[in-house]
């Protein structure tokens, strides 16, 4: 298998007139974990939804380990899951019959023995027969997180996973998302809360007006210094 | 090169009009001998036709949409659809008012009435679709496109269906004279020349304005 | 092919599972179908021996009705958590979620039928001749409503667009099948003497055979269409 996650090659976008995405190109490997961010309206969303292939770029190509997303869309979707704000469950089902949903449309054999393993991960073992309507957003983002890796995926894609949360939960998203990583699984996220983000990052991209301005490893970087004057860029724009 | 073809279709519209008005007045049995609304098949007959292939000209644009992408066979389709109401529109409209004095009645349960207003409701809802989609102009496009593709399969569903109902249409017509003959082509080539020349200026200005509002 | 008919049946249980926990669309239909019932029946008191010709009508109609209920509620379910999101992320085909979401449908009104057709029987005290033909042209007629339902109910629904748009989309497309179908009923109903059938005495031509036929076109035309072009539908 390619050591390539995510390929991204000169993408553009635009909705009507408006270029949302210009020229974009990204390569990234694995256990990287990816903090895309830019002040609202930026692309960053958009980047996320053509790397996902929920949207149709109008120029450039995308592959997921090796699979392009529009030629060969079932290989590539089974390679990825994904979180967003909105927890993408069934309120009405239980919570694991949620998961063993999701584990059939993505064709994962003999589940049963894997969801309880990943309840356990994300601590929602004790609220398995309980529907997803009585779970607080707190639980419902372990549901979504455990949903999106329901058929153990090498990437995570995640659009502003912590809108909503409060600090207690931000920190358990936050150790379940290294935990990830360091099983050698890939991350690509986009926030507006970048302190957060960098807490679980290892790598920085900043969009900025349909552009791509910024790309660097935190390890490279000042991590106090590139907070600071990212806040006082964001400030400056808005 | 426009105002040539503009100008042309005024002069055969006017040619028609006074052909089917003169020479190929139509006479004969009637419930009123006298009544000139028997020569309403000179527009009510072309309009029918002109109609029908309207919708198949959205039918190609919506295909060619889906296929390509291209937001030009949007723009046609668009244009198509409002030039497609107008005609029937009149296509009803004529044949209530040739009912109305023929008949009595303005409308009835018969198959081509039927036809010809579910075709007019077809384009209708079509409109409204496209007037009451927010979001993106390509969903937009696609949406209309789809729709439009399955009112076109309505179509032949339609004339089977209408055949449910006792026939009371007049039988397809025939002519007397060359002039009426005459009357009868002009009117047709006169009408799918509006119609053709209504489609391309109207969908010059969708063009227009859809790179007015990308400014 | 294992994995179509796995992810079928996934889709298709989740929804009924869903719709029996939530009970959002099934009571609404059946007292919806009952006060069409009810109205028609009112109104038709006042013309002597019409029973058995408005019993047919009010039954299309209820169908027509509750048929858009339950098809508004199929992409509504998907659409209020982003669910519809994860049904396009996972690997399944869009044609296998046409598929299960028409079945759906298609259940929900036939439960609603088997409710709605004893009432009417006994309020416009219809009699049946015909017992398979009945369910035949009743089952006909749901499918043709479901299928062109489910593929207008994602493109409002995933649209954003207003629902009273989803009504006059499916109600313009099913127009045509309207006559052969309730034609089907009267005769079904032996509400149309026999010996009046194709005699030019009567509005309807034609003979419940080809009416039935009609139908079964009507329904294999539209079912195929809405799954190749649902791809387009549900989209971004």
């Amino acid at each position: 298998m390619n050591d390539m996650v995510i390929n991204v090659k000169s993408v553009c976008k635009a909705f009507d007139t408006r270029n949302v995405l210009r020229d974009i190109a990204i390569d990234i490997d694995t256990e990287q974990a990816v903090l895309i961010c830019g002040i609202n309206g930026a692309g960053k969303t958009t980047l996320l939804r053509i790397i996902a292939g929920l949207l149709q770029p109008d120029q450039g190509s995308v592959e997921l380990c090796g699979y392009n997303i529009r030629k060969d869309p079932e290989k590539a979707k089974s390679q990825f899951g994904m979180i967003s704000h909105k927890s993408m469950v069934y309120p009405e089902l239980t919570v694991l019959e949620n998961l063993s949903f999701f584990a059939t449309l993505y064709g994962v054999k003999d589940s049963d023995t894997y969801i309880t393993k990943l309840l356990q991960d994300v601590g929602l073992l004790s609220y398995r027969y309980d529907t997803a309507s009585i779970l607080s957003r707190g639980l419902l983002q372990r549901l979504a997180i455990a949903r999106a890796l329901v058929h153990q995926p090498a990437l995570l894609l995640a659009d502003e996973p912590f809108t909503g949360l409060d600090a207690k939960a931000c920190h358990h998203l936050i150790t379940v998302l290294n935990e990830f990583t360091k099983n050698g699984g890939t991350i690509v996220m986009t926030t507006h809360d970048i302190d957060i983000g960098l807490q679980c990052c290892n790598r920085v991209v900043v969009l900025d007006k349909s552009n791509l301005i910024f790309d660097a490893k935190t390890s490279d970087i000042d991590t106090e210094r590139f907070l600071k004057d990212y806040v006082s860029y964001a400030r400056s724009e808005t | 090169m426009r105002k040539i073809l503009l100008f042309i279709t005024l002069v055969l519209l006017l040619a028609s009009t006074w052909m089917a008005l003169t020479k190929g007045r139509i006479e004969g049995p009637s419930a009123n001998p006298d009544s000139p609304v028997r020569n309403i098949i000179y527009a009510h007959v072309p309009s029918s036709i002109c109609s029908l292939v309207c919708f198949t000209v959205l039918l190609v644009t919506a295909i060619g949409y889906l296929a390509t992408g291209n937001e030009s066979w949007d723009h046609v389709a668009a244009a198509t659809a409002e030039v497609g109401i107008i005609f029937a529109t009149v296509l009803n409209a004529t044949g209530m008012i040739f009912s109305r004095a023929e008949w009595g009645p303005w409308w009835t349960a018969s198959p081509r009435l039927i036809s010809s207003a579910i075709l007019w409701f077809l384009y209708v809802v079509y409109l409204i679709l496209r007037s009451s989609l927010p979001g993106s102009k390509q969903r937009r496009a696609r949406v209309c496109a789809v729709f439009a593709i399955i009112a076109f399969l309505d179509v032949p569903m339609v004339y089977i269906s209408a055949r449910y109902m006792k026939e009371i249409h007049q039988p397809s017509f025939t002519f007397d004279n060359p002039w009426q003959r005459g009357a009868f082509f002009m009117g047709m080539v006169s009408t799918m020349f509006l119609a053709a020349m209504l489609i391309w200026i109207k969908t010059d200005i969708l063009k227009i304005k859809s790179r007015l509002e990308a400014e | 092919m294992r994995y179509f008919w796995l992810s079928l049946k996934a889709i298709f249980i989740k929804d009924i599972v869903t719709e029996l926990r939530a009970k959002q669309v099934l009571p609404t239909m059946i007292v919806l179908g009952m006060l069409i019932v009810w109205v028609l029946r009112m109104a038709s008191e006042a013309v002597l021996q019409s029973e058995a010709v408005i019993g047919p009508v009010a039954l299309w109609i209820a169908f027509l009705f509750a048929g858009l209920l339950a098809q508004e509620r199929s992409f509504a379910t998907e659409q209020q958590q982003d669910c519809i999101y994860a049904l396009l992320l996972a690997p399944v085909d869009e044609g296998t979620i046409y598929l299960a979401k028409l079945f759906v449908n298609i259940v929900l009104l036939s439960i609603f039928e088997i409710i709605i057709v004893p009432v009417v029987i006994v309020a416009f005290k219809l009699n049946i001749n015909n017992w398979p033909a009945l369910i035949g042209v009743l089952l006909l007629g749901n499918i043709a409503i479901s299928s062109v339902g489910t593929l207008f109910s994602a493109i409002v629904q995933l649209s954003r667009a207003r629902g009273a748009l989803l009504s006059i989309l499916v109600l313009v497309i099913l127009m045509p099948m309207m006559i052969p179908a309730t034609f089907a009923l009267l005769l079904v109903f032996g509400a149309i003497p026999p010996e009046m059938i194709g005699t030019g005495a009567l509005a309807f031509v034609g003979t419940l055979g080809s009416a039935v036929g009609y139908m079964i076109t009507f329904d294999a035309v539209f079912v195929v269409a809405c799954w190749l072009l649902f791809g387009f539908a549900i989209k971004e």
